[in-house]
């Protein structure tokens, strides 16, 4: 198929599926409200346009999956480019057993099921490997205990990809598995955390006598470590990619100019030290959008590009540096907040959900630290608990 | 000179502060403030005033401590600490404006009312431009009867509910003059605005017809409005200047007590170096309010320079540090319960307040010769 006959096909399939007033302000976590679009777009081939077509897809190039892609984001419809940005679907795709494989991947690459990410704990945090929620075989299912913290979009998931301790009497990375584990039971208490955005997408969770089948497992026992620096990797691409915009959504400017037409409803375009500040940060925005290109282009040859672990620490620059900027541009009626006041609104809730991206999913030190040590090989730091069995490490 | 207090009546008077504001202030009054309407507690305004804080600038005459910015600029550095809400900043640039007038019988009748707490001055000066500069002034006064009237608009007031003196700087035909409006006079709206800073009473006032005394001489009286932001702004550096100082210490404390990979958090690197950045922020500012208090104090020749570079200096030390704090702490400090975003959010606001650390830059530049 040329490229025309896929962009013509694609056209065409929209103009029959997708009303661009079916959009809706969806939430990021839980159920999609868009359902029933979902498997519509599944069964076309376009959810996941590379994969094989036993699992849905239409074993497609990247750059053919990039036009679909690139026809849906132009009428605003979701559901395509998912085998390169679900994290979740491509995580069992790779791991799971092909049964529970072809259970869940259809739910999950038409959005029936809620998902969320049970890593955090209490004392583990940058340090994952430290996870003290265990996971005990009882037959042909885990018992787990344990707590989890910072847990997005918890309360409304149906299930969570968890990280949990398998054996103790081994070396920390050694010793962990890691399990879909179904989140509507009763050995499940999930409390929302207020966030600094006054928000509640987070939560802790407190997991009591749960059970998961053993069939959920991911990869091999106390295999988990490995499995996580998969989803880890798509996790991260997907964050040094898109960011959540605006709160507000008062009619923001969109698109490389936004921060000019800020400026200049502001009044102060002609302000030259802001004008070399929108430079800056625009700059980068195009700069990480050039460098994720052509992180995928280099990926399809076969080569893994250092590019590609980049873009998280990129977007959060620029999300930061951003938030400064609006700042600037609004001068003291960024004293105020609130749906009176939209563009102070979302220049403050910049200037707090950038940490979404600098802390969540690893932080930016972490990052320089997986940039410097796996991508440029330079000498790992000393990791004084790293050999010593996971029994004798103290606590957090 | 720089205070009429001696070394050890201060450090007497800075320790009774704190043990005060450890007592009435902690962090569980700030949020409980945040949520009500004015976000003003009496009761604490009462202790301080017992205290002699708001008449730190009034002289004895007229029932002040007259201790002067330096010791007001200490007591700021101790209120910025921990967050306090009160109507510290009106009171002091309302005496500023009260005093700069030098009108005996004004001083007379308004400050041992400011001094002793009684009176919280609201300060109507900006216009929605809110630039603090003569130019932004948004209010009209024109002569009406023995009296004048004032029409237009001011903007982020600060304290305006809590207030019983409302001062308006307002545009006469023969320059900027200080104006007195009786609280709820007729013509007058009061709209508080929503701030992100939630400890903050913020509010647009309009002006239709309402009646007003004048207070200021005839003639232009902006130098007098400059010299009271002056000192206002001397305040502002210190409570940003304490603000840094309490965020950098917690923050090293959470560095220090926090293990990931086996290690307190504070010995990898990457922290560490930050920790040492806040620190050099945290001195810098401390250095900064201090210096151009004592320099207003002494009524130096560069005191207006030093006030300048305390303000741009201040401000942003205490936003660096407040968003490098959240940071070095992870996902803890994305929580409400976690006081990193209440600094962060004062950091905002006293960034915008009496004009803009690029304004005080450009004024910084100009002084220099610029
Ligand atoms: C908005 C948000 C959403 C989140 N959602 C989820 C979720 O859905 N699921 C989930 O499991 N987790 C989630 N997290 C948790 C997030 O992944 C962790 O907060 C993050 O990995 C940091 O861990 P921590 O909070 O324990 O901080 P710590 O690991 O204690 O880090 C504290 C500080 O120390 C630094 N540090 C730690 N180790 C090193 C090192 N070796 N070298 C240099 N510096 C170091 C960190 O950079 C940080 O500045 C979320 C976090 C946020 C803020």
């Amino acid at each position: 198929m040329t490229d025309e006959e896929l962009i013509a096909e694609v056209r065409g399939w929209l103009a029959a599926n997708w009303n661009p007033r079916d959009k809706v302000q969806a939430e990021s976590f839980g159920r999609s409200p868009y359902q029933s679009f979902l498997e519509k777009v599944l069964a076309a081939g376009y959810a996941v346009p590379s994969w094989p077509k036993e699992l849905g897809g239409r074993a497609m190039t990247p750059a053919q999956g990039r036009l679909i892609e690139r026809e849906f984001a132009a009428v605003g419809a979701p559901g395509a480019g998912q085998d390169r940005h679900n994290l979740w679907a491509n995580t069992a795709l790779a791991y799971a057993t092909p049964e529970f494989r072809d259970e869940i991947v259809p739910k999950l690459l038409t959005g029936a099921v809620g998902m969320c990410l049970l890593y955090s704990e209490p004392g583990a945090g940058s340090d994952l490997a430290a996870v003290r929620t265990r996971a005990d075989l009882e037959g042909d299912r885990f018992r787990v205990n344990g707590q989890k913290v910072w847990t997005s979009g918890a309360a409304i998931a149906d299930y969570g990809m968890l990280i949990a301790r398998t054996d103790w009497d081994v070396p920390k990375h050694l010793g962990i598995s890691f399990f879909f584990l179904p989140m509507k039971q009763p050995g499940i208490e999930v409390r929302p955390l207020r966030q600094i955005t006054d928000e509640a997408h987070f939560n802790e969770v407190f997991i009591t006598d749960a059970f998961v089948p053993a069939a959920n497992l991911l990869g091999p026992l106390n295999g988990g470590w490995k499995v996580l620096q998969t989803a880890l990797a798509y996790e991260r691409s997907v964050m040094g990619d898109a960011a959540r915009g605006p709160r507000s959504g008062k009619g923001s400017p969109k698109g490389d100019g936004a921060l000019v037409e800020l400026a200049r409803e502001a009044g102060v375009l002609d302000d030259p030290l802001i004008r070399q500040e929108i430079a800056q940060v625009t700059a980068w925005k195009i700069l990480n959008r050039m460098n994720n290109a052509r992180a995928k282009a280099e990926l399809k040859r076969g080569t893994s590009s250092p590019i590609m672990s980049l873009g998280k620490l990129a977007m959060s620059r620029i999300l930061h540096q951003e938030a400064r900027l609006r700042t600037l541009l609004l001068g003291a009626d960024s004293l105020l907040e609130g749906p009176d006041h939209p563009r102070a609104e979302d220049a403050n809730f910049l200037s707090l959900n950038a940490y979404f991206t600098s802390i969540g999913g690893g932080t930016d030190q972490i990052q320089r630290n997986i940039i410097g040590e796996r991508v440029l090989g330079l000498p790992k730091e000393p990791e004084i608990d790293r050999t010593m069995p996971f029994r004798e490490v103290r606590s957090g | 000179m720089t205070s009429s207090l001696s070394a050890e009546e201060l450090d007497a008077f800075l320790e009774s502060l704190k043990r005060l504001l450890a007592d009435r202030c902690t962090e569980g009054d700030v949020r409980r403030l945040m949520e009500q309407p004015g976000h003003h507690d009496a009761d604490l305004w009462a202790r301080l005033s017992e205290m002699g804080v708001p008449g730190l600038l009034v002289e004895p005459a007229h029932g002040g401590l007259g201790a002067g910015p330096a010791v007001l600029e200490r007591a700021m550095e101790e209120l910025g600490a921990v967050l306090a809400p009160t109507p510290i900043l009106s009171t002091v640039i309302a005496t500023a404006l009260v005093q700069g007038l030098g009108d005996e019988a004004v001083s007379a009748r308004l400050l041992p009312g400011l001094a002793d707490g009684s009176t919280i001055a609201a300060v109507a000066l900006t216009g929605p431009a809110a630039k603090w500069t003569a130019e932004s002034v948004a209010v009209a006064a024109i002569p009406e009867g023995n009296g004048w009237r004032l029409d237009g608009k001011a903007a982020f007031v600060l304290h305006a509910s809590a207030a019983n003196l409302l001062l308006v700087v307002a545009r006469a035909p023969d320059g900027i003059a200080l104006f007195e409006v009786e609280a709820g006079a007729k013509g007058m709206s009061v709209a508080p605005l929503p701030a992100f800073d939630r400890t903050l009473d913020l509010a647009d006032i309009g002006f239709e017809g309402v009646a007003a005394v004048r207070l200021s001489a005839p003639g232009d009286g902006w130098a007098v409005v400059e010299q009271a932001l002056d000192m206002g702004r001397v305040a502002l550096a210190g409570e940003q200047a304490g603000g840094t100082r309490r965020v950098f210490e917690f923050t090293t404390g959470y560095a220090r007590d926090r293990h990931q990979f086996g290690r307190a958090i504070g010995s990898f690197q990457a922290i560490k170096h930050m920790a040492a950045d806040l620190l050099l922020e945290s001195e810098s500012a401390i250095s900064a309010a201090r210096h151009a208090a004592e320099a207003l104090a002494d009524g130096a020749a560069d005191a207006p320079q030093s006030i300048s570079l305390a303000a741009f200096a201040c401000a942003d030390a205490y936003v660096r540090t407040t968003a490098d704090s959240i940071q070095m702490h992870g996902g803890i400090a994305f929580t409400w319960v976690h006081p990193a975003h209440l600094y962060l959010r004062r950091a905002r606001a006293d960034a915008q307040l009496l004009g803009s650390s690029a304004a005080m830059r450009e004024r910084f530049v100009q002084q220099l010769g610029g």
